[in-house]
């Protein structure tokens, strides 16, 4: 048995199964928030053909590896891994095993992997009948484009994010990560957790259809809201805001070092200017209201920054905060890394893993004051929790065992 | 056990939220719920929740009851306003406290003992209660009294150091992605939470208060790039090379094409749709690595070609080989996409204040208890004499 399965049992989901037939980004956050929350997660992989980011860097000294991704075990944190070639018709059996003696199911192959499989919503049902399933593909399981591929970083296009996001005049850009993979991946934890609190109260099970490219449109409210009213959509305008001025990201002194700094009302303003030693913009009548920074913005961003150039992001924040602005350094991987408020408020997980050792990795974004939850296990190497499944969860004896690995079903 | 509320509604029908929500995280968090079936009571300042003057605006004029964002975060709501910093305002926050079983809030830490949301009165009253406070820094540390906006902590969770402009164009600043996105995060992050809260007092029988720190939801989404620096020492940024190529913005005669070409077969693909190029056969483009190095020279002679291209053909002739490309979506291709119709994705929002809003709709679709748009977002105080009512005959 798991050492840590009193403790799991104290956590919201414990006891709650999770058949986790996802992969790269999006599925694979999902149920990363479930794990979070003490569910067991059961990732069916295979060796065949391993999870992208089992593929892609970092690793520890460049040295490739199946398990030595920080890609992959940032994401598979709290979860088990069962090795299963799902090409194999005996895995298929399996699979439908493990089903059984779960209460979730989630994946987020392209449209129809699933039912080609054999493991399609209406097989896993006759096996487990409340069961709750979930699909994410790229563009849904219905429309005429449900079988169109799709990879994370062309959601950021296709949602029409990329054609509001850019500086002023410029070309559309993209958002710096996959931001429709975790995106998807979040609104499916809640669409899982909600399913489950309906089985909880009507004993159903039922399949809900998540398209990542909805739930990157469900994030950009007010450019799809101002088409419908006006067939107009927002101007890029890089940092810039709507109804705050001055808002923007403000070279410091050093090399790449940069600060943001939002000025929600006409109060910040002045104690902006204050804190710059400029009593004379404070009381500037040009300045003194939104709608008159907003016309004057690159001049108050010019002024602003030649103020910034000469301090460091940390020195600008301190300031700021202190007259009560909101402002941070813009901070970057060893920032965060390094940063003494996230070490100090328990965010951070360091875990020994079998193959590279005890690395900084980043934990669950909330707190609990009576079901404390943490992460409880590195990221599984491949396959690392293939036998115990089998034996303890499925109840396999030895020799089934032994026959489905001599049958190359368990890699 | 198994109520006839239970049957009719939504999944989460029967649940009742109080929400103090100011701007996007707290309205997103429970919007999530409220849309599933919740009940959710939105508790507003007497000057209106500042989302009310964000727009966008169906005329010229700011008006608070037509804010396009804040009604696509409030339909499915009641609303009542109650002046938190007056005693008899929290008297009333405690009256609706006591009826619910989660309260969420982006009520700065600072205010929060002012606004009468102290956790231990809170749970006084109703022992059963979640409180779910979204903070910028959550709410121990030594910045969780700092202030934050989205910008703000998009830049405090390492991700605006991540975009913006390429190699060769230091000077221009990190860049922000449009909207809200950190507090959408923050949202989404926070009805997590507050399901999973639930679903801990239905096993211990207790509520609780969750705390969730705005630059946390933003770090946890750096992708690949946070962990380059524990792996490799290495620091991401928006200057260095991608790491594979192509995943870039070509234009084409019309508009821009997002060229996505992450496994083999797809470049190939690509090459073929382009009629066989005698470059595609240099060494320097050979591999997805050598193709990131040689980017520059590349995405010139890729351009040349896009460029004689419509974005719509190229789209539609890249998916039929297969190769994930994507266009760049304007907000009238999403209107016109015979896909997002036939799913039925937008909806419309009758508001009696104004012009009907077409909104995104149900991100995801249920068999049972799915998203559902019952009424529209509540007026300023709308619901003040309902609610209180509600409150005097239940405690008669």
């Amino acid at each position: 048995m798991d050492e840590t399965r009193a403790n799991l049992d104290e956590r919201p989901l414990g006891g709650i199964r999770v058949a986790d037939f996802t992969w790269v980004w999006a599925g694979p956050f999902c149920t990363l928030q479930l794990a979070h929350l003490g569910a067991e997660v059961i990732r069916v992989e295979s060796a065949q053909h391993p999870c992208v980011t089992r593929l892609l860097p970092p690793w520890p000294e460049g040295q490739p590896g199946l398990n030595r991704s920080g890609y992959f075990n940032q994401y598979n944190q709290g979860k088990l891994s069962l090795a299963l070639n799902l090409k194999h018709p005996e895995a298929v059996t399996v699979a439908k095993d493990l089903v059984r003696v779960s209460d979730v199911v989630c994946e987020n192959f392209a449209f129809g992997v699933m039912e080609r499989l054999g493991l399609g919503y209406e097989e896993l049902r006759k096996v487990r009948p409340d069961i709750v399933m979930i699909s994410m593909s790229g563009y849904g399981c219905t429309g005429p484009e449900r079988e169109y591929v799709s990879y994370g970083p062309a959601q950021v296009p296709l949602s029409g994010l990329s054609s509001l996001t850019g500086y002023r005049g410029s070309p559309p850009m993209h958002v710096g990560i996959s931001y429709g993979d975790p995106t998807a991946g979040l609104h499916a934890a809640v669409a899982v957790l909600a399913a489950l609190w309906h089985r909880e109260r009507t004993g159903e099970g039922q399949f809900i259809d998540l398209s990542q490219w909805e739930t990157t449109i469900a994030v950009i409210p007010e450019a799809v809201i101002q088409y419908g009213w006006k067939q107009t959509q927002p101007e890029r305008s890089g940092n810039r805001d709507p109804s705050m001025a001055p808002h923007g990201i403000f070279r410091c002194a050093g090399e790449q070092r940069w600060v943001a700094i939002a000025v929600r009302n006409d109060v910040e303003w002045k104690a902006l200017a204050q804190a710059m030693g400029r009593e004379d913009l404070a009381h500037d009548p040009k300045f003194a209201t939104v709608a008159g920074r907003k016309a004057n913005e690159d001049e108050i961003e010019a002024v602003l920054e030649s103020w910034t150039r000469q301090r460091s992001p940390r020195e600008v924040t301190e300031q700021l905060q202190a007259a009560g602005i909101p402002c941070f350094p813009c901070y970057d991987s060893r920032d965060i890394a390094q940063d003494r408020h996230l070490r100090e408020s328990g965010f951070f997980v360091e875990l020994d893993h079998p193959e590279v050792g005890r690395k900084l990795h980043l934990g669950i974004p909330w707190r609990m004051s009576e079901t404390p939850c943490q992460v409880s296990r590195p990221a599984p190497c491949l396959g690392e929790h293939t036998e115990r499944v089998l034996r303890e969860i499925l109840g396999y004896p030895p020799e089934r065992i032994a026959q489905l690995k001599e049958a190359g079903v368990l890699t | 056990m198994l109520t006839a509320g239970a049957m009719a509604g939504g999944a989460l029908s029967g649940l009742r939220v109080v929400e103090c929500g100011s701007l996007v995280a707290a309205a997103y968090a429970t919007k999530l719920l409220a849309d599933l079936g919740a009940d959710v009571i939105k508790v507003e300042p007497p000057e209106g929740d500042p989302c009310r003057w964000r727009g966008p605006f169906p005329g010229e004029a700011c008006n608070p009851e037509q804010s396009g964002l804040f009604l696509y975060l409030n339909a499915n709501k009641r609303g009542v306003v109650l002046d938190l910093r007056s005693a008899s305002g929290q008297e009333r926050l405690h009256e609706l406290a006591q009826g619910a079983d989660l309260l969420v809030h982006n009520i700065h830490p600072s205010l929060m003992e002012g606004c009468g949301l102290s956790w231990p009165d809170l749970r006084k009253g109703n022992p059963r209660l979640i409180l779910v406070s979204i903070t910028p820094f959550g709410l121990q540390g030594p910045y969780a009294h700092y202030q934050a906006t989205d910008l703000v902590a998009w830049a405090a969770g390492g991700l605006a150091y991540l975009n913006g402009a390429g190699p060769g164009s230091d000077d221009l600043p990190p860049l922000k992605p449009f909207g809200n996105q950190a507090e959408f995060q923050a949202g989404l992050n926070a009805a997590v939470a507050a399901l999973g809260a639930l679903f801990a007092r239905r096993r211990k029988g207790c509520g609780q208060h969750v705390a969730v720190s705005m630059q946390e939801c933003v770090a946890s989404i750096l992708e690949l790039t946070f962990e380059y620096y524990p792996y490799m020492g290495l620091i991401a940024s928006r200057l260095g090379q991608k790491p594979i190529q192509p995943l870039d913005f070509l234009p084409c005669r019309d508009g821009w094409i997002f060229v996505c070409c992450v496994e083999e077969h797809q470049w190939q693909r690509l090459v073929e749709l382009m009629g066989n190029p005698d470059w595609a056969a240099l060494e320097i483009f050979s591999n997805r690595i050598a193709r990131a190095q040689n980017w520059d020279a590349l995405k010139l002679l890729l351009s040349e070609w896009t460029q004689t291209q419509s974005v719509e053909e190229l789209y539609r002739a890249g998916q039929a080989r297969r190769i994930p490309l994507a266009p760049v979506s304007t907000m009238g291709d999403l209107f016109r996409s015979e896909h997002l119709q036939t799913r039925g994705f937008f909806a419309v929002l009758h508001q009696p204040s104004c012009k009907a809003a077409i909104i995104p709709g149900a991100p995801y679709r249920f068999q049972k208890g799915g998203w559902e748009l019952r009424r529209p977002a509540p007026r300023l105080g709308e619901h003040n004499a309902e609610v209180f009512a509600e409150i005097r005959s239940n405690h008669g």
